[in-house]
């Protein structure tokens, strides 16, 4: 018992646990025919199956039905406002199942030379009196009684009288922007706070506008626009969903990562001491001092993010992205790659962080402008 | 409208000039320039307004100075947090000086916690360390944490002015009124 | 037999006066043209159309996260009003006000309802954002409408943000200070963001800790009495207006774009 919990504290280090998702994520929700051709040699595509949601539930339910024998996992599922989390992680892995399940059987139907299942169904006109009504009258009676059940059985969250001079020990933001609060160990506030989400709004409203695949409108598909729900997928269910775990389930006192079954010592030493790029040119492989011009000292960093935005979706345009490229047009595909690139500079720069202790590759504070 | 409609086309301006219009191409166009300019002056006008509105002449805030006791009220070495619930402040004696240390995190404006066992300032928000003087050296703090102006009154006490504040990255911490030699 | 026949009758009397059918002009609705009818009079049912592929009603399809969400605002607006009465936005009375809410009104778990409510609404929109990227349903015709809808999902958060410190307890004021410094890490606009410095003329700097986006935000300048009364207002008045409006267009847009996706 204890050992395994050992094990899972081990292996839910997100220094362990990201990477490794990062990497089953492309097997499970595969880009392209090449990837989707591993996927279904690996029979991945079986887990939006009735046995695969029967699989995936009991895995589901069994870690947190283990877990609540834990002391130190009880203390986190049971507070107050964890308690939609618990909630949303459910909610999220059904529902992800429910549309992967119809998802896969429109796509074995059109394999088939079928129409969609719900192509099938649009072929009948039903009044909405009584057929739509009654659904949403039941509807709403079970979501106003699920509501109303919740607030008789749990107090709403409140704490101690404010007091500004003692933070809460660790304080987190509200569940839904803790996955901007672990932006925020990564990048600076100018970044994280603002830049990436004003980012984030527009380039959801841009999805419409990049994605010019006219298929899979009006049902649910994953081959016919893989690479559009791959991408969607890892925003939000990576880089959004995952997050908010990890900020929830892993993140302690003095913002340390803890296992879920590890208790939150106040005093957990944790050595991260960090660099910035231009220390470690300068002062590592150059072994001289800092140049006091900021631009000189800064250079490389300057160098390195010009190559990243400017040269990296020109030869993503010649490589990798070939296909996507032609499709696109310039317009599009420009826009489409300088967000990519944006949303992956996240996972980059925590891989960074994690593997050389890499603080800042722009730094200069004495204009709070920090990249 | 229909006079826009019909002067944006080009092949039909003959056919203006020659019905004799009451309003010719250039002077709508000068018009809808002077009509333009207007609705914009009103609204950046409006909009000044609220904006400004925004920032009231005076604050009730509380107080941003207070004396802070006698030099020999502080052990050699030690991180004083008597001010710090009241005030925000830290009071740090070295060897041969004593500063006000503000505990407003440079990250994010948590408080951080001064953890005498290893020496240091750790912010509960997002984890950032700051060594005794206010060096940040770990975490996201982009930056050391600010001191404060702290003089000598004619009585001998400490004297500490939050209005006036010392940021160790513009080099300020040289300046003589941000500590108080001993 | 002879009591169930009375009454039916007695339904059918009710039915036949004057006043109901004043109220209800096309009675109730049992037959095809009936029930066509009833969409098209009421106002609020006119939201729907009258008829629907059987896919668009299908809740395999539609998961109701939408409809839910509405719903959910709906009872967040009433529960909200109904807070009003009793709390005070000032540092002094707010936490107590909040206290005495549970502990001093018969039946005390509106608080609670808003509480999980605006939770429930956060998580109902993002599947109905789920649903609809899923379905692919933000293709053409309807790309407009998904950009209102990303509007909709940050004034949910947003709502659900300036909820958050009127308790006034240790949770709200922390998250507000850190929310409230990325304002003043916005490039420019904000002291400690970057090219601040770059806003001044001389010596004088025009963005200081009393000029900044987080000043315009708190009304002071830290989370004190000015950033309550702000919020509160937000809260109660700016964005639940604006998001209204949103919701309006949105709803209309659904109507105009061709109803809900299908395929075609």
């Amino acid at each position: 018992m204890e050992h395994l919990k050992e094990i899972i504290n081990t292996l839910t280090n997100p220094k362990i646990l990201f990477p490794s998702i990062l990497f089953l994520y492309f097997f499970i929700f595969p880009p392209n025919d090449y990837l989707l051709k591993i996927n279904k040699r690996l029979k991945l595509y079986n887990i939006w199956t009735k046995k695969g949601a029967v699989v995936l539930f009991s895995l589901l339910i069994g870690f947190f039905a283990f877990g609540l024998t834990d002391p130190n996992f009880q203390k986190i599922v049971a507070k107050p406002d964890n308690v939609p989390i618990v909630g949303l992680i459910f909610l999220v892995v059904f529902f992800l199942w429910l549309s992967m399940y119809q998802a896969r059987e429109n796509d074995q139907r059109i394999a088939q030379g079928k129409l969609p299942n719900e192509a099938e169904d649009a072929k009948e006109k039903i009044l909405v009196w009584p057929d739509l009504v009654y659904i949403e009258f039941i509807a709403l009676i079970l979501c106003a009684a699920l509501l109303l059940t919740w607030a008789m059985v749990l107090k709403a969250p409140l704490e101690e009288p404010a007091n500004p001079s003692v933070s809460p020990n660790p304080s987190k933001a509200p569940w839904y922007f803790l996955g901007l609060q672990e932006m925020l160990v990564y990048f600076d506030p100018w970044l994280a706070g603002v830049l990436f989400p004003t980012v984030i709004m527009i380039g959801m409203m841009a999805i419409p506008f990049i994605d010019n695949n006219r298929k899979g409108c009006g049902y649910y598909t994953f081959e016919d626009r893989k690479m559009a729900v791959s991408i969607f997928m890892f925003l939000w269910l990576v880089l959004w969903i995952f997050l908010i775990s990890t900020g929830t389930f892993l993140r302690g006192p003095n913002w340390n990562f803890f296992g879920p079954f590890e208790y939150w010592d106040i005093h957990k030493l944790e050595a991260l001491t960090n660099i910035n790029l231009s220390e470690y040119v300068y002062m590592i492989w150059l072994n001289r001092s800092l140049p006091s011009n900021i631009l000189l000292r800064e250079g490389v960093g300057f160098l390195l993010i010009a190559l990243y935005f400017g040269l990296a979706p020109l030869v993503l345009s010649k490589t990798l992205f070939k296909n996507i490229y032609h499709r696109l047009g310039v317009l599009r595909y420009s826009v489409f790659t300088i967000l990519l690139l944006l949303a992956v500079s996240l996972p980059i720069k925590m891989f960074l962080r994690w593997a050389f202790n890499i603080k800042y590759i722009v730094a200069i504070p004495e204009f709070f402008f920090n990249i | 409208m229909t006079q826009s409609s019909t002067t944006s086309d080009p092949s039909s301006n003959k056919e203006i000039k020659c019905n004799d219009q009451s309003i010719d191409r250039r002077s709508f166009i000068k018009w809808l320039t002077v009509g333009w300019a207007a609705f914009a002056a009103v609204l950046g006008g409006y909009g000044s307004l609220i904006l400004r509105y925004l920032f009231p002449n005076v604050l009730f805030e509380p107080k941003q100075s207070f004396r802070a006791g006698f030099i020999t009220d502080y052990n050699l070495g030690e991180v004083s947090e008597k001010f710090k619930d009241q005030f925000g402040v830290w009071i740090v004696r070295e060897q041969d000086k004593i500063y006000a240390l503000s505990t407003v995190c440079t990250h994010l404006g948590c408080t951080p916690n001064w953890q005498p066992s290893e020496g240091k300032y750790k912010c509960p928000c997002h984890g950032s360390g700051f060594y005794k003087n206010g060096i940040n050296f770990e975490g996201p703090a982009p930056r050391p944490l600010e001191r404060f102006k702290i003089e000598l009154s004619d009585t001998g006490e400490l004297l500490v002015d939050k209005t006036k504040k010392f940021q160790f990255e513009k080099g300020e911490w040289n300046d003589p009124e941000s500590f108080v030699l001993v | 037999m002879s009591d169930q026949s009375n009454k039916k009758s007695l339904i059918e009397k009710i039915t036949q006066t004057q006043v109901w059918r004043a109220i209800f002009r096309t009675g109730i609705p049992r037959n095809r043209r009936q029930r066509m009818m009833v969409m098209l009079n009421g106002v609020f049912l006119h939201l729907h159309p009258v008829r629907l592929p059987k896919h668009a009603v299908k809740v395999k399809y539609t998961w109701c996260m939408g409809g839910l969400s509405f719903f959910v605002f709906l009872v967040l607006t009433v529960t909200g009003i109904l807070l009003m009465f009793y709390y005070r936005p000032t540092v002094e009375y707010a936490y107590g006000d909040i206290i005495d809410m549970r502990e001093q009104v018969p039946l005390g778990i509106m608080r609670e309802v808003h509480r999980w409510g605006a939770h429930l609404m956060v998580i109902t929109v993002w599947l109905h954002m789920f649903r609809v990227f899923m379905t692919g349903s933000y293709k053409p015709p309807r790309e407009f409408n998904w950009a209102i809808g990303v509007v909709l999902l940050v004034l949910t958060m947003l709502l659900s943000f300036t909820g958050y410190l009127l308790p006034w307890d240790q949770l709200a004021i922390w998250a507000i200070t850190v929310g409230s410094n990325m304002a003043g890490a916005t490039p420019l606009v904000g002291t400690s963001g970057p090219g601040s410095a770059l806003l001044a003329i001389g010596d004088v700097n025009f963005i200081t800790s009393s000029s900044d986006a987080r000043f315009a935000m708190l009304g002071g300048r830290f989370v004190g009495e000015g950033a309550l009364l702000r919020f509160y207002v937000l809260h109660c008045i700016g964005l639940p207006f604006v998001i209204m409006i949103f919701m309006i267009v949105h709803f209309w847009r659904v109507r105009k774009d061709g109803g809900i996706s299908g395929p075609t």
